[in-house]
């Protein structure tokens, strides 16, 4: 590539439901090759934001470019180097998780034979393998997220983008899924994904940005962020968590 | 800061106890908050609000019949027929067209400690609430006014109390029965037993209608009066006639009548209570799944079922093989598949057999009935089937739900995604609709008609199909995600039933060229029906997927966000 576009950029994003603004205008570089981070309490704006980063989502206003490629005047060209893999939302569970991986790699246009060999591999790195026809509605939580992760994983994207990936997996899988995750990038991929799990950001993240009420509230590298303190510090400094419980909750301790 | 917990020994008792008041108020609750912001379903409610009235109004003047009249020689026939129909369109209609108000979702209360009785009460006071219910107790009140002008006040008492009985029954009935139909389809040890004794269940409405029918016909009003003395004394008929019984001088019946409606009325009420037991404890109590086939060929090879084998291995092929693979292994799109079964064969044996000489005064039976069947009016209800056929995916892209958005972050072309749906649906429909086609011409001894009867079906098939793809794409709503498969949102009820109502209007108005032809063409349509109207259901499906293909293209992430379930 002669420009060298960012791997996601999103430009003024913004999004209300019923009056309530999700999030107030959002603006994000994510350089091509990055472990992006991206921090926040719950009903921060994190799922909403990359909603409409992939597509999922029209936003109010603003725009979204994947490496140069508009996600909403272009979805198609866009979508083609995106693999996602979102949160909350249910996958096509009544098929097995061969099937399903086969059906995502059709859909994405992929050679049979190719999807044939990827899929055999993923489950088998993944160790989903043993499942054999369990339906995917039958497996375990951790599960479920690994053949999410299999799903955006399948055809190769260039820019990776994962809602909460971390949440409800156990240590064996979640140390898997960063292994996988950090080969990517290693390999030249972009990966972005939302947390509120700091020791994890701390280990993996090149680049971190937090978002707090709708908007980037701290956004770089993940040294210029902490700032010589720890992560969880400027976190919650940022968020403005309360961290002492005085006389509420006095029943708890009967 | 370390928060000292301790955990009492002995847990303290509730302040106050929980009634069924509590779960009316939530009940009341709960919908008052769906409303809000929400225009359209407000107006939607109020639509539906006035249909029931109109309904109501029609049935109390049915019931005061009689009574209007101040004669009393057919008042029990129609009190017994009548409340029976009651009884069994509460038992049938949920199961086959409309699925139950779900509103209060019984797996949510399965943490609360909360004793069965209270649970099974509360739930029951609450599925009271409902449009359907008033409308049911209104018409129902014009059996009030007959027992009254009758038999005075006492009468007009008694009949109160039985009319109340009566609709607690219907409700305990539907109740009953949908969740017992529910836990057997979530179970898959007896999944598809309950999927056959469901269609035969429904299939049995088909011949006694006929029956119905035959018996009104031969007209011998005292002997139909007898049968309703009958259905008067079994629990179909027994709360709707205790006030006429007391109006006519039979007292001692009353009490014999309401002790069955009560008897029966706890027995519904305790096997609701069983399976709301196993819908609370939901997939865990499942079943282990069967052991499966070993796994043969690669992933690709998996997903394509035997029926679509001959696809492409490309997007198309894998939106049809997944659909495929669906339409059987969801159990709400198989309920809708069973329904097609059912409907298919008895809405045109009822036209044809009985409807189509309703009209003339010839009591010789089936196959005198069958010579005054007509290729229009064979047409006409190969039309009813074809276009109840589509109308199952006026909502399809309810059935997804959020997993919607895989589709969308692929970025499936709107045309494919809508002609690979239809496909995998045909595949399951258009052998079933052959069979219907045979089996009809058949049943009227008019082999000749097979062409006619084919050709209708495949042509308003594929006019429904058009609409439908258009309507699943601008009127597409969201699916409650329990177990459940005859669950629906408080309100998408009315919904569901004024977009049916809609597609099928539509459908018609597309496929009415097909009944022209019938009645103009005359012999030369018999050979020139299949042709046409295949070509037409083809064309019409093609362009009804080019057309809504291209909204579906600006409207994806809209969409999604409607088919995706509030939380």
């Amino acid at each position: 590539m002669t420009v060298e576009h960012p791997a996601l950029a999103l430009r003024g994003l913004a999004k209300r439901f019923d009056g309530t603004i999700a999030v107030a205008g959002v603006d994000l570089d994510v350089p091509a090759g990055s472990f992006y981070g991206l921090l926040g309490p719950n009903g921060a704006g994190k799922t909403t934001t990359l909603s409409m980063a992939v597509g999922l989502l029209r936003p109010d206003a603003g725009s979204a470019w994947v490496l140069g490629h508009d996600v909403w005047q272009d979805p198609v060209a866009a979508k083609r180097l995106l693999g996602v893999m979102p949160d909350g939302v249910r996958l096509f569970d009544r098929l097995t998780g061969a099937e399903l991986l086969a059906y995502n790699g059709l859909l994405r246009g992929m050679d049979p034979a190719v999807v044939d060999q990827r899929a055999a591999e993923l489950l088998d790195v993944l160790a989903l393998g043993d499942a054999g026809r369990t339906l995917v509605v039958d497996y375990s939580a951790g599960m479920k997220k690994k053949i999410g992760l299999a799903c955006a994983l399948l055809h190769g994207p260039r820019v990776l983008v994962l809602d909460e990936p971390f949440e409800a997996v156990d240590p064996v899988s979640a140390a898997l899924i960063r292994d996988i995750l950090t080969r990517y990038a290693a390999g030249g991929g972009t990966v972005v994904f939302s947390s509120h799990v700091m020791e994890v950001v701390e280990r993996l993240c090149s680049h971190v940005a937090i978002l707090a009420g709708g908007t980037i509230k701290r956004v770089g590298t993940i040294d210029e962020v902490r700032g010589g303190r720890s992560l969880e510090q400027v976190f919650v400094e940022v968020v403005g968590g309360r961290t002492a419980t005085g006389e509420e909750l006095s029943w708890l301790s009967q | 800061m370390a928060l000292p917990v301790s955990v009492d020994a002995t847990p303290a008792a509730p302040v106050r106890t929980v009634s069924a008041r509590h779960f009316a108020r939530l009940k009341l609750r709960v919908m008052g908050n769906n409303f809000r912001g929400q225009g359209w379903r407000i107006a939607l409610f109020v639509g539906g609000a006035l249909l029931g009235l109109w309904f109501a109004a029609s049935g109390f003047f049915l019931f005061a019949a009689p009574g209007l009249a101040g004669n009393g020689e057919y008042a029990v026939l129609i009190a017994a027929a009548g409340g029976g129909l009651l009884v069994l369109g509460w038992l049938f209609l949920p199961l086959v067209f409309f699925g139950v108000d779900e509103t209060l979702d019984p797996a949510r209360f399965a943490l609360l400690p909360l004793p069965r009785r209270t649970l099974v009460t509360g739930l029951f006071v609450a599925a009271l609430i409902s449009v359907p219910v008033l409308a049911v107790l209104i018409a129902s009140f014009g059996l009030v006014l007959t027992s009254w002008s009758l038999g005075g006040w006492s009468a007009g008492l008694v009949a109160v109390v039985g009319v109340l009985a009566g609709l607690l029954l219907c409700v305990a009935a539907s109740r009953a029965v949908t969740s017992a139909f529910a836990s057997m389809l979530r179970s898959r040890r007896v999944r598809d037993l309950a999927a056959v004794l469901l269609a035969v269940t429904a299939a049995l409405l088909g011949p006694l209608q006929v029956f119905g029918l035959a018996a009104l016909r031969e007209a011998d009003w005292d002997r139909l009066a007898g049968v309703a003395t009958v259905i008067g004394w079994t629990p179909l008929g027994a709360p709707w006639t205790v006030g006429i019984d007391v109006a006519q001088g039979r007292v001692w019946a009353a009490p014999v009548k309401l002790l069955i409606t009560v008897v029966t009325l706890g027995a519904l009420l305790a096997w609701w209570s069983r399976s709301i037991e196993s819908a609370m404890v939901g997939a865990a109590s499942a079943g282990k799944a069967p052991v499966r086939r070993g796994v043969t060929g690669g992933a690709v090879a998996q997903l394509f079922p035997r029926v679509a084998t001959w696809a492409g291995r490309d997007q198309f092929g894998a939106l049809v093989a997944r659909e495929a693979r669906y339409w059987w292994r969801d159990a709400r799109r198989r309920a809708n598949l069973i329904t097609i079964a059912v409907v298919g064969i008895f809405v045109p044996v009822l036209i044809n057999v009985t409807g189509g000489d309703f009209a003339f005064e010839d009591g010789a039976g089936f196959t005198a009935a069958a010579s005054d069947s007509s290729p229009v009016v064979v047409t006409i209800s190969m039309l009813l089937v074809g276009v109840l056929a589509a109308v199952t995916l006026a909502n399809q892209f309810g059935f997804d739900g959020s997993a919607y958005a895989a589709n969308v972050v692929a970025g499936v072309p709107g045309r494919v995604e809508l002609r690979a749906r239809m496909t995998a649906f045909s595949l399951y429909v258009l052998p079933m609709l052959g069979v219907v086609a045979v089996v009809l011409s058949f049943l009227l001894s008019r082999p000749e008609w097979i062409g006619l009867t084919i050709g209708g079906l495949v042509a308003t098939y594929g006019a429904g199909l058009a609409v439908n793809s258009l309507i699943s794409v601008l009127g597409a709503y969201s699916l409650p995600e329990t177990s459940n498969p005859f669950a629906m949102n408080s309100g998408a009820g009315l919904a569901k039933g004024l977009l049916t109502l809609l597609a099928m209007l539509a459908s018609v108005v597309a496929a009415v060229p097909m009944v022209v032809a019938a009645a103009l063409l005359g012999d030369a349509w018999l050979w020139l029906a299949l042709p046409v109207g295949a070509a037409y259901g083809l064309g019409a499906a093609l362009l009804g997927a080019y057309l809504a293909g291209d909204v579906l293209d600006r409207r994806q992430p809209e969409l999604l966000a409607t088919v995706t379930p509030r939380r």
